[in-house]
């Protein structure tokens, strides 16, 4: 239908100025590591691991430093080649101080990728083994998987939308290796079971497009083309924009039979799978309004970001870095955190926003922006209420996290950290104050 | 026993490291949640679009009415700004927006009122609107009425006769062609209706610089009264041919009336720049004067025959094999002050609904309310009241034009 100029789209939501033409066409730069790596001890903060290495032993490329501890834990694995020196504590962007080894490297580059012929009942363990991730939600790719096959997941959908600006790591992976994304992605699709299998992109990339039809033909995958409307990718608007089915408030995504999977995970999956490497670099995109050679950088975990930020130049004091996309991202505090495995993109500005709010105007903007449909405005209020009513409950939990109705508002209010603050009130209990949580 | 890396690092962990995770999360500041960049149109953005669109109509309007109007809008402006500062001391709090905020709703106080009226009513009109239209309600964001017609319709109370004339016919002047900018209002040539040429081939006598007639909305309401009387079977062509002016001169803003009422196509331009800055939405203006053509075209007007009844359909009306139907729907959009509040005015954001879809309903219901109004109604300045009006019916439109909320489980019916 598509031919017909018929979009599959979403009511509510906006076109962004993209910010990515900087960026799209520089390919992914992998940076050497050049200074002791401060390699977190657990994929995703909380995730429990024995370490495997002492302080003085020379590791290897893909040697494994640290195995998991609990079942929903991942192996972490040596980015490089060199010495381990002491461990240690380091900040990161999402999840606060987490223990870390210090890797000294040697600058040889060994490695320890092994292609091995796997077979299916293994396809778990490679996965923990290579400690491939999922950025979204923050989980294990094993974990992920496994949790789908329980719920019976039918449908699966690769998320390659970016539709947030300045972010063109998942276009710069898709132009780099087309034909690995196909197969770990049908990989994945046999491993949950999945009868069908949606490949969503952006439909701007027409030759892209294009290229990924090619490389899909005779595979179960199939591709989407999608507007770039914010917040298109988020999995609660792709699912009901491909589906016509609604994640019911509170529910996940796997309830209703579907599984949204982030172009990353299948990325890390392709190298784990494919390749046999361990997945220990973070593929991001470090961009903003103040550097001088902005870029899609393929980063070892572990690098503090101060040394990214110097090898990328900034061209202005950076007075704001953002570790995630600007709409939804996370404000990084320190300069000395690290790269984590699931990073997607680092963002600098020379310009940290002012906001000062006034009283509503009544525009509406928030309204008709609204990928859910609430009206943020009569959200705001509910900070302020001792109780909060089982349909403003309803309605705090129906949102999905994305941030335009601070982006649009002409009073400046900050309706989109009210609502979270909120949310986490009303969903009872303190949770991480980090992030999307879908 | 497993041995976790927390273990291992527990031994030598410094005591400043403890809790150290919850500091982190503490000192975060507001600043940095998502999202981190915003679209950038504030509301001070909004009202400079606003002030520009306004400025471009009153210049328009100062071009056609000459000092007389320019004095009006310097007035109303500076007492609407001086009155927004004196409230602001009085109530120790400010009423928000800022000047621009005052000078915006000054100016569109002053376009509302013609050219010939005393200077003291627009003064009172602006204060009334920032003292009682916004800050007696708690200023800008809290208001249910429009502010800027708050004013206009106290002073209408106050200062009928002062504002539109005496008598039937409510005659006003507009300069002549030759004397644009630099006439003077007051020496005015009053013109025969009927025997008006059009305002680029009037002729005037030394010393004369304005024409004076008849407000083409005041001949539609009296032909909507049914005072028009029919000749020979034709009932339209009296009226546009011997009561209102040529079209073109509405359009051109050659008509008597509220300075910032006539300028038709100034009105049109500032209203396609609000809307392409994205500050006005399409819907309202468009389903106005949608709505407002349609009452016009279809609403019965009182017969000035003998035998009296009513006249339908005027819409469809052709005399002499002409469409004067259309001319007469055509003179009702321009006339008075219906484009102005479609442009200007109806489009507020604090006082019109949330949504488009919204906005479309209550843009529908003033237009169609306005035509009514003046053409069954007793009061003037019809489209303002229909506007104050629909205000009040703000907070109904919202409930009734929520969207769905995905995911939220539908109650079966």
């Amino acid at each position: 239908m598509y031919l017909f100029g018929t979009r599959q789209t979403f009511e509510g939501g906006l076109y962004l100025p993209d910010h990515k033409t900087r960026t799209a066409k520089r390919p992914i730069e992998t940076l050497a590591p050049t200074g002791p790596l401060m390699v977190p001890l657990s994929a995703l903060g909380e995730l429990p691991t024995t370490p495997v290495v002492a302080p003085g032993d020379r590791v290897i490329e893909g040697q494994p430093l640290a195995m998991p501890a609990a079942p929903e834990s991942l192996c972490v694995s040596a980015p490089t080649s060199g010495r381990i020196v002491r461990f240690d504590h380091v900040w990161t962007a999402l999840d606060g101080l987490v223990p870390c080894a210090v890797l000294e490297p040697d600058g040889l580059g060994e490695s320890a990728a092994v292609r091995r012929q796997w077979e299916s009942d293994l396809f778990l363990t490679e996965l923990v083994e290579k400690g491939v991730v999922c950025p979204n939600p923050r989980k294990a790719a094993h974990v992920l998987i496994a949790e789908a096959v329980a719920a019976g997941v039918t449908e699966l959908i690769v998320n390659a939308l970016e539709t947030e600006p300045y972010l063109t790591a998942d276009l710069r992976t898709m132009v780099e290796m087309p034909a690995r994304l196909i197969e770990a992605t049908c990989e994945i699709a046999d491993a949950i079971g999945a009868l069908r299998v949606r490949f969503a992109m952006p439909d701007r990339h027409r030759r892209l497009v294009r290229r990924m039809v090619s490389e899909a033909a005779g595979r179960l995958v199939e591709i989407v083309p999608l507007a770039e409307k914010y917040p298109q990718c988020h999995p609660t608007v792709l699912i009901k924009t491909l589906l016509e089915v609604e994640v019911p408030i509170g529910r996940s995504m796997l309830d209703v039979g579907v599984l949204v999977v982030p172009l990353a995970m299948i990325r890390a999956a392709a190298e784990a799978l494919l390749d046999g490497r361990a997945v220990t670099h973070a593929v991001l995109t470090v961009s903003g309004d103040c550097l001088e050679r902005p870029g899609t950088y393929r980063v070892p975990v572990g690098t503090p970001i101060q040394r990214l930020l110097d090898h990328v130049g900034p061209t202005a004091p950076i007075a704001q870095i953002v570790s995630g996309g600007p709409l939804t991202g996370v404000g990084v505090q320190r300069p000395d955190a690290v790269v984590t495995i699931d990073a997607s993109a680092l963002l600098c500005f020379s310009r940290p926003p002012e906001p000062q709010p006034i009283e509503c105007i009544h525009c509406g903007w928030c309204v008709e922006d609204c990928p859910v449909g609430l009206e943020p405005v009569s959200l705001l209020q509910l900070e302020a209420m001792e109780r909060i009513s089982v349909e403003d409950r309803e309605r705090l939990l129906a949102c999905i996290d994305c941030g335009l109705c601070s982006y649009v508002c002409p009073s400046e209010l900050p309706l989109a950290a009210a609502i979270r603050r909120t949310r986490r009130r009303a969903a009872g209990g303190p949770t991480k104050a980090t992030g999307p949580n879908p | 026993m497993t041995q976790t890396a927390e273990d291992i690092l527990d031994r030598d962990r410094p005591a400043a490291w403890s809790g150290a995770k919850e500091t982190f999360e503490a000192v975060r500041p507001a600043a940095c949640e998502a999202p981190h960049r915003t679209a950038g149109d504030t509301y001070a953005e909004i009202l400079r679009a606003w002030l520009i669109a306004a400025c471009f109509v009153g210049a328009w309007g100062v071009f056609f009415f000459g000092r007389a109007a320019l004095v009006i809008l310097a007035v109303s402006v500076l007492s609407a700004v001086g009155s927004a500062i004196v409230c602001g001391r009085l109530l120790r709090r400010d009423i928000g927006g800022g000047s621009v905020y005052a000078a915006v709703v000054g100016l569109l106080v002053g376009l509302t009122l013609p050219a010939t009226a005393p200077v003291y009513v627009a003064a009172i009109g602006s204060i009334v609107a920032i003292a009682i239209g916004t800050a007696l309600f708690g200023g800008v964001g809290h208001y249910r009425w429009n502010p800027v017609l708050v004013g206009r319709v106290v002073v209408q109370f106050l200062f009928a006769s002062a504002i539109v004339g005496h008598g039937p016919m409510m005659q006003g002047a507009v300069l002549s062609p030759g004397r644009l900018l630099v006439g003077r209002l007051s020496a005015g040539q009053p013109m025969e209706s009927g025997a008006y040429p059009g305002w680029s081939e009037v002729a005037l006598p030394v010393g004369r610089d304005a024409v004076i007639i008849e407000r083409p909305v005041s001949a539609l309401r009296r032909f909507g009264d049914g005072r028009i009387k029919p000749e020979d079977g034709l009932v339209l062509t009296p009226l546009l041919r011997d009561a209102l002016p040529p079209w073109r001169d509405s359009l051109l803003g050659a008509v008597p009336g509220g300075i910032g009422e006539t300028p038709v196509l100034a009105l049109i331009i500032a209203g396609l720049f609000l809307i392409y800055r994205g500050y006005l939405r399409w819907q309202l203006p468009a389903a106005m004067l949608a709505a407002a053509a349609l009452a016009a075209a279809v609403l019965p007007v009182e017969s000035g025959a003998a035998e009296g009844g009513y006249y339908w359909l005027p819409a469809l009306a052709v005399e002499n094999g002409s469409a004067v139907g259309l001319a007469y729907v055509l003179h009702h959009l321009t006339a008075g002050e219906l484009l102005l509040a479609a442009f200007l005015l109806a489009g507020e954001s604090v006082t019109s609904p949330l949504r488009a879809r919204g906005q479309a309903v209550f843009g529908a219901a003033i237009g169609a309310m306005t035509i009514f109004m003046r053409l069954y109604g007793l009061v003037a300045c019809e489209a303002y009241w229909a506007i104050l009006i629909l205000n009040t019916f703000v907070p109904l439109i919202d409930r009734s034009m929520r969207r769905p909320i995905v995911g939220l489980a539908q109650p079966e019916a």
